[in-house]
């Protein structure tokens, strides 16, 4: 995933001398390409966050294509303020990158920790995405670069297994179809938590959605998905509140749907302790384990 | 012709028509817009919106009356926005807004616009293009992390388009500047962020147009910054030097004696 991004950023700027990416004194190697190919148009501003967010909203009102990157835990959540002001008001087509979110960063604290940035963004005008795989990370960035408006990317967990593994998607949808079956029970899932969804979809022979889309999405489709099932079930690295999980909420209750919905996701707001990141993620009862257990049940029922 | 007198007889006929507040803010950098649109910015190029045209960026967005008066002068606002300032659905709101053609930065949040004008010149160096890119900060908004990593990039990316204007009118909204957060001494902190630094009377309209000529044709590399000793609610009697008038409406009595001052 991370490969994908590394090169898209690279060839943009090979191919658009006023395409720019700034990063506040983060990303590593994530930039050796761009640095290579393109060193003048990737821009460390150092560790200055919300005046990276606000010269990148300059930039762009004077006609640059720009790119922020940053940790998910400081960019959107440090600089929300900035990007409300300077990137949603001013309606610019500023691509927000936010690495590392949900629990990757266990071993760093709750400072590095981020389950609260969709929740936080969704209500600003900003299209936010947040891709399974690589291959709708692609799909992700080439649609966030043709948008006339400011776009969030939510990059999780980068080295989770390929979701689309036989038919690799070819357009970017609210909900991409993963498995087809006549269950009554489907998985929408969002990020990192797509792969696990997928094992235990296979398993208990249930609909699978990955949701790479988590605002401004087609909700006709999603409404459309909804409707045939009796137990809606939603996994995501983010709180339950705010994020996929309540977006799927609001469907089913503004529409008078029948569903019933379980929502998984970050109910515990910060991991107690240090550890890895398999370590989170079982404390956030987003684990292989537990989900099997649990939706055992709910499709028993 | 954008005289002094009339940028603040403007600015207290939109105070007392909206019952405003932050006249003292506006009044305090009128020299510095007047200055600014007179000798130092083209102002046909502004009107056109051209590419290589200058900027003047208004982050300490609580004065920004004394823009509205100036863009008012310069015929990009027109009279009844004036006279209907804060009538529902009009254009011009209390702080900065860069949804105003003429204001280019929001700077209603302290600290946000001069991090956008860093990148308007950022950009504009990217580009070779002469703009020259002014911003007017408070010295009260100066308490802002995000100006100084603003300040920072400027003076690391050798932004010597970026021409910074501090307001120093030595009150913020609860008090003196000195006993709420001193940051004294503005030049000495500025020269050792790596700005070329000058300072002066910030009422005296010959001493600010001749400093920021030096500022503007210097040929440093290092961005500028001038700190503009001001009075806030300068130019009418009973406002100057009195915090109050961040707060206070115009009455009939008051707008009138402020009226009858400003010849």
């Amino acid at each position: 995933m991370r490969d994908v991004l590394s090169t898209f950023l690279a060839s943009k700027a090979q191919a658009d001398k006023n395409f720019f990416v700034l990063s506040g004194d983060h990303g590593y190697a994530l930039f050796d390409e761009i640095r290579k190919k393109a060193p003048d148009q990737f821009i460390n501003t150092g560790v200055t966050e919300q005046a990276m967010v606000g010269a990148a909203a300059g930039m762009a009102k004077t006609g640059k294509k720009v790119v922020i990157y940053g940790l998910s835990a400081f960019i959107p959540m440090r600089v929300l303020e900035f990007i409300k002001m300077n990137i949603c008001y001013e309606k610019l087509p500023v691509i927000i990158l936010g690495d590392g979110a949900g629990t990757v960063y266990t071993t760093l604290g709750a400072s590095h920790q981020c389950g609260e940035d969709v929740a936080c963004l969704k209500t600003l005008p900003v299209k936010i995405f947040s891709p399974a795989d690589k291959h709708e990370m692609e799909l992700c960035l080439k649609e966030a670069s043709t948008l006339n408006m400011p776009s969030y990317i939510r990059i999780g967990k980068s080295d989770k297994p390929e979701v689309h593994t036989q038919n690799k998607p070819t357009k970017l949808s609210s909900i991409i179809s993963l498995q087809k079956t006549s269950s009554e029970t489907a998985i929408f899932a969002t990020g990192s938590m797509v792969s696990t969804a997928k094992i235990i979809s296979e398993k208990y022979n249930l609909s699978l959605y990955s949701c790479p889309i988590l605002s401004f999405y087609d909700s006709d489709e999603v409404l459309i998905a909804l409707k045939k099932y009796k137990n809606i079930i939603t996994m995501e690295e983010h709180s339950i509140y705010g994020g996929l999980g309540s977006n799927i909420a609001d469907l089913i209750a503004e529409n008078g749907l029948n569903g019933k919905l379980t929502k998984f996701g970050i109910k515990e707001y910060f991991t107690k302790g240090c550890g890895s990141y398999e370590y989170a993620i079982k404390f956030h009862k987003l684990d292989f384990e537990y989900l099997d257990a649990k939706i055992k049940t709910i499709c028993s029922l | 012709m954008i005289s002094p007198t009339n940028l603040r007889k403007t600015i207290l006929c939109m105070a007392f028509n909206a019952k405003s507040v932050h006249i003292g803010c506006a009044f305090s950098l009128v020299e510095i817009a007047h200055v600014l649109y007179s000798k130092f910015v083209d102002t046909k190029k502004l009107q056109s919106l051209a590419p290589d045209r200058d900027y003047v960026c208004l982050s300490k967005g609580h004065g920004v009356m004394a823009i509205y008066a100036s863009l008012y002068e310069l015929g990009m606002i027109k009279k009844d926005e004036i006279e209907n300032y804060f009538s529902d659905g009009s254009s011009l709101t209390g702080l900065a807004d860069s949804h105003v053609p003429g204001i280019e930065v929001s700077g209603g949040s302290l600290g946000q616009g001069i991090t956008v004008a860093t990148g308007i010149a950022l950009s504009k160096k990217i580009d070779n293009a002469p703009s020259k890119i002014f911003c007017i900060v408070g010295d009260g908004e100066l308490n802002e992390g995000s100006a100084w990593e603003a300040i920072m990039i400027a003076a690391h990316r050798q932004l010597n388009n970026f021409i910074l204007i501090v307001d120093a009118n030595g009150f913020q909204a609860m008090g003196r500047c000195e006993s709420v957060l001193c940051m004294e001494s503005f030049k000495a902190r500025f020269e050792a962020f790596n700005f070329e630094t000058i300072e002066c009377d910030g009422h005296d309209v010959n001493a600010l147009e001749t400093n920021l000529s030096k500022l503007v044709n210097s040929s440093s590399s290092k961005p500028k910054a001038l700190i503009a000793r001001t009075v806030k609610g300068k130019g009418v009697s009973f406002m100057e030097n009195d915090n109050i008038w961040h707060y206070t409406r115009l009455t009939q009595e008051t707008y009138q004696k402020a009226l009858s001052e400003l010849k």
